[in-house]
């Protein structure tokens, strides 16, 4: 999975023979080999990509306010409330206010005993077979007790290509962006990326 | 074995331009060359004053003919004819009883010149040349054949450019002045 999603990212690379051609295409004699083209074409695409990936941070990108769930609220609340606002996941703080987890719809699923990753169809199966649909599971118990923690946060300084690598790497699908103190300001999640590459794609068209 | 691999090239040239640049070449090179030799011929040919010289055969190929190429833009045509031949004439005056040694001081301090003030332009070289293997006709102008022939040379064959190479809707020159 991983493997593939690298693969995945590896720039375009042009050919002598590409250069030949776009040569050909251009009016006049161009004072420079194709293999000396296609040098420099990498070195500056290189700085490109390096400058796209430094050039957004964490505060731009990031969805804020963030809603935050308190560690004691009740779980069957907290999937209401997540319900309601249309999220699938939450930074989790304590009275202070600061984080201590990050509680997401695989948490629950996992603690309804589907496993981190269930299809729909597995679900509605459960749900159609065990009356209650295990939702039992989820009574009476609260929300420090199923998240995942401690938290891996991000700053509002980090760079886009340094929460992409984490999101990689650690594969996860929301970084909860912290002040200084621990609180929680903003989240990046991977629509928030999508959307700001999109945004480098209509640079790059204009 | 590097050094000797380094020797087989591992590029390729680039291809070869259009008919209709070739053209183009050919008819710029034709009026920068006729301008210049005109001057010189019909109107300098009775006074010891020269308008052309062999490096300005070299400046059109890249002022007609590789018009995009740094090396053929007005700020290198320009520098590069005049800082080489005071570089050339320079050299002959202070070294010209070693003729060998004033040629080959001359070429290679014009080049350096020119690297240093961004004004590279190869006919510099043969202009730098000129000012010491040119023979007696040459050096009889002293200085002055820094501005005649190859400071206005250059400028009459720059016009000729900026006349001709703007012609074409998809030719343009220069890519930038200074």
């Amino acid at each position: 999975m991983q493997e593939k999603s690298k693969a995945q990212s590896i720039p375009v690379e042009i050919s002598e023979q590409d250069v030949v051609e776009a040569m050909k295409s251009i009016q006049g004699y161009l004072d420079i080999t194709p293999g000396d083209f296609r040098e420099v074409y990498q070195a500056a695409y290189a700085l490109a990509v390096k400058r796209l990936l430094t050039s957004l941070r964490a505060a731009d990108l990031m969805t804020k306010p963030v809603l935050s769930v308190d560690q004691v609220m009740d779980l069957v609340e907290a999937a209401g409330l997540l319900a309601e606002k249309g999220i699938s996941g939450a930074p989790v703080v304590d009275h202070g206010g600061k984080i201590v987890g990050v509680v997401s719809e695989k948490d629950f699923l996992k603690e309804m005993g589907f496993g981190a990753t269930p299809s729909f169809m597995q679900i509605a199966t459960h749900c159609l077979n065990s009356k209650g649909c295990m939702i039992g599971n989820l009574r009476n118990r609260t929300v420090g007790d199923i998240m995942t923690g401690p938290p891996i946060t991000g700053l509002p300084e980090m760079t886009i290509g340094e929460i992409s690598t984490l999101f990689l790497d650690r594969q996860i699908n929301r970084l909860p962006i912290i002040s200084e103190d621990g609180h929680p300001i903003g989240i990046v999640t991977r629509t928030d990326l999508a959307h700001s590459y999109s945004i480098f794609g209509e640079g790059a068209r204009s | 074995m590097i050094f000797l691999h380094k020797m087989k090239g591992s590029g390729q040239s680039p291809p070869r331009v259009s008919l209709i640049e070739v053209s183009w070449s050919w008819i710029g090179s034709f009026l920068g060359i006729a301008a210049v030799s005109l001057i010189h011929y019909k109107l300098l040919d009775q006074t010891g004053l020269m308008m052309i010289l062999g490096s300005f055969g070299a400046s059109a190929v890249l002022i007609y003919g590789a018009i995009r190429s740094p090396l053929a833009q007005p700020r290198n045509l320009l520098g590069g004819h005049i800082l080489s031949a005071l570089v050339g004439v320079t050299a002959f005056q202070w070294l010209g009883g070693q003729p060998w040694l004033a040629a080959a001081v001359a070429v290679s301090t014009a080049i350096a010149v020119m690297h240093l003030t961004r004004t590279l332009h190869p006919p510099g070289g043969a202009t730098a040349l000129i000012a010491v293997i040119g023979g007696e006709s040459v050096h009889s102008l002293g200085y002055l054949y820094v501005v005649m022939p190859a400071a206005l040379g250059a400028c009459v064959m720059l016009v000729i450019a900026l006349l001709v190479n703007n012609i074409p809707k998809n030719r343009k020159y220069p890519e930038f002045w200074f």
